[in-house]
């Protein structure tokens, strides 16, 4: 630990400043000279970036968040909306946005967001699109000033897009893609070749590697399977269904709904048997209550799980 | 670590050469302290350096040290996450909790001690990191919606993040400190 306080203050400032969604260059040289000029700031500042990316902070701040103690920050109050206001701010930070992206014009901000098991994570971006990510998930962002899209790799996320007339909003998950034009929808990545699409609000254009392409409206759903895209019965709620915990298994291989539940277990799920995954299975299973979905497969499919204390273990019965 | 990725400037001039040596050992403390599998760490590094040195050779980098620590991170990140897909598949040799970095079973003793910490700061300073650090706001907006200046907000940032720090080195288990 750096014995000199003023190098830990600035170590941290720079770790704030470092993990923003986009720096300035002048503020990057700025960096880059602080970091050559001594080997304790470099040394601080790999301490600080180390706590900052440190999942064991994610799961201290959530702990934090959900348990609120009995003192509680002073909750400020709501600011009473003042048009006129509202239109001096949204002015200032369209100002302040362009002056951002001049500053950052050869370049664009990409951003990779990921959470561990059991986290959910919620994504504001830049451009107001908000993002909810389920656990044990990947999704790159990139924005850029003439275009916006997003890469799923792994995992589930639900998008609530901002419309905007010029820079449309691509969502890329394995061979499935989708074209957005301001709207709320739920892509699920299953496996590279095999996503889930689910449209809350507005329509989506799903394009599969095949070449296919479908219109989604509100209320409809897809499946795009080996590039090939085929409609199934749309969501029944106004949200998807793995913010509740529960997910819907409609003649899937097992290999998927484990996937889903590792999405929440914090301990590595294994299975001796590869067979056993291609299995099909259906159901409504409780992902986010790991032993109890487990359990329930356990029960339904002839599967014995083995538990012992670093790993679940899925055998053939 | 999230930032402008694309950190190249076409039309810069000749840069001074950089210090790889120096910016490696500045890496190898960050990954010490985000895995315990102290036989991966050098891997790391040297894969870093040389993702840097191809990045370099491309254009001018904006900021070199922002970009080594990113891959950096992405490199434990993706090591974590290969191990653990190993272990899903081949199953002789199950891996052991111990292995993984940022381990979330075994971090309890770090989790007890960061959550100590988070609960001495003013909740305030609580509240402005859990915004930054967990939700990703930015300074602009945590200072809007909390009705605090910029700098008021940077401070609290940068003291709640020394004293998460200070906790953290503490809990540390004694083989960090080992080779």
């Amino acid at each position: 630990m750096s014995a000199d306080p003023r190098i830990a203050e600035e170590a941290a400032l720079w770790a704030d400043r470092m993990n923003r969604p986009a720096i300035d260059s002048a503020l990057a040289s700025e960096f880059d000279a602080w970091m050559n000029a001594d080997a304790r700031h470099r040394e601080a500042f790999a301490e600080l970036q180390a706590l900052w990316d440190s999942e064991v902070l994610t799961l201290a701040l959530r702990e934090m968040q959900d348990a609120p103690l009995p003192v509680v920050a002073p909750k400020p109050p709501p600011r009473p909306r003042k048009p006129a206001r509202q239109t001096v701010w949204r002015l200032a930070t369209l100002a302040a946005s362009i002056a951002a992206a001049l500053v950052i014009l050869p370049q664009f901000s990409q951003q990779t967001y990921r959470t561990g098991p059991g986290e959910e994570r919620h994504v504001q971006l830049r451009d107001g699109t908000r993002i909810n990510l389920s656990g044990n998930s990947r999704l790159r962002v990139t924005l850029s000033l003439w275009s916006r899209s997003a890469s799923l790799t792994q995992g589930e996320a639900y998008f609530d897009v901002r419309h905007e007339e010029r820079r449309t909003f691509r969502v890329q998950s394995g061979d499935a893609s989708i074209r957005v034009l301001g709207t709320a929808f739920n892509v699920d990545h299953q496996a590279p070749d095999r996503t889930a699409i689910e449209v809350y609000r507005g329509a989506v254009e799903v394009g599969g590697s095949d070449g296919g392409r479908q219109v989604l409206k509100t209320g409809a759903a897809a499946n795009v399977l080996a590039g090939r895209i085929s409609l199934r019965p749309g969501p029944t709620q106004d949200r998807p269904e793995w913010e509740t915990g529960w997910f819907d298994a409609d003649n899937i291989p097992l290999g998927v709904l484990i996937d889903k539940i590792r999405r929440y277990a914090t301990q590595p799920i294994v299975t001796t048997d590869p067979s056993l995954l291609s299995l099909r299975v259906s159901g409504r299973f409780h992902i986010s209550d790991v032993d109890r979905a487990l359990a329930a497969i356990e029960a339904a499919y002839g599967v014995k799980v083995v538990r012992d204390h670093n790993q679940i273990a899925l055998e053939l019965r | 670590m999230p930032l402008a990725v694309r950190q190249i400037e076409p039309e810069a001039a000749v840069a001074p050469e950089e210090d790889w040596r120096q910016i490696a050992s500045a890496l190898t403390g960050y990954v010490r302290k985000r895995t315990q599998r102290h036989d991966v760490v050098e891997d790391i590094v040297q894969e870093t350096v040389l993702r840097l040195m191809d990045y370099r050779g491309k254009g001018q980098l904006v900021s070199v040290y922002a970009l080594a620590f990113r891959i950096a991170g992405n490199l434990v990140i993706d090591r974590f996450r290969t191990e653990r897909r190993y272990a899903a598949e081949a199953v002789e040799e199950p891996m052991s909790p111990t292995a993984l970095p940022d381990r979330v079973l075994a971090g309890r003793q770090e989790l007890a001690s960061l959550m100590q910490a988070l609960q001495a700061m003013p909740p305030l300073r609580r509240e402005v990191i859990i915004r930054r650090r967990l939700h990703g706001q930015s300074c602009a907006t945590i200072a809007r919606e909390l009705d605090l200046n910029p700098k008021a907000v940077e401070k609290h940032i940068t003291r709640g993040l020394v004293d998460l720090n200070k906790a953290r080195m503490r809990s540390e288990p004694m083989e960090r400190h080992q080779s």
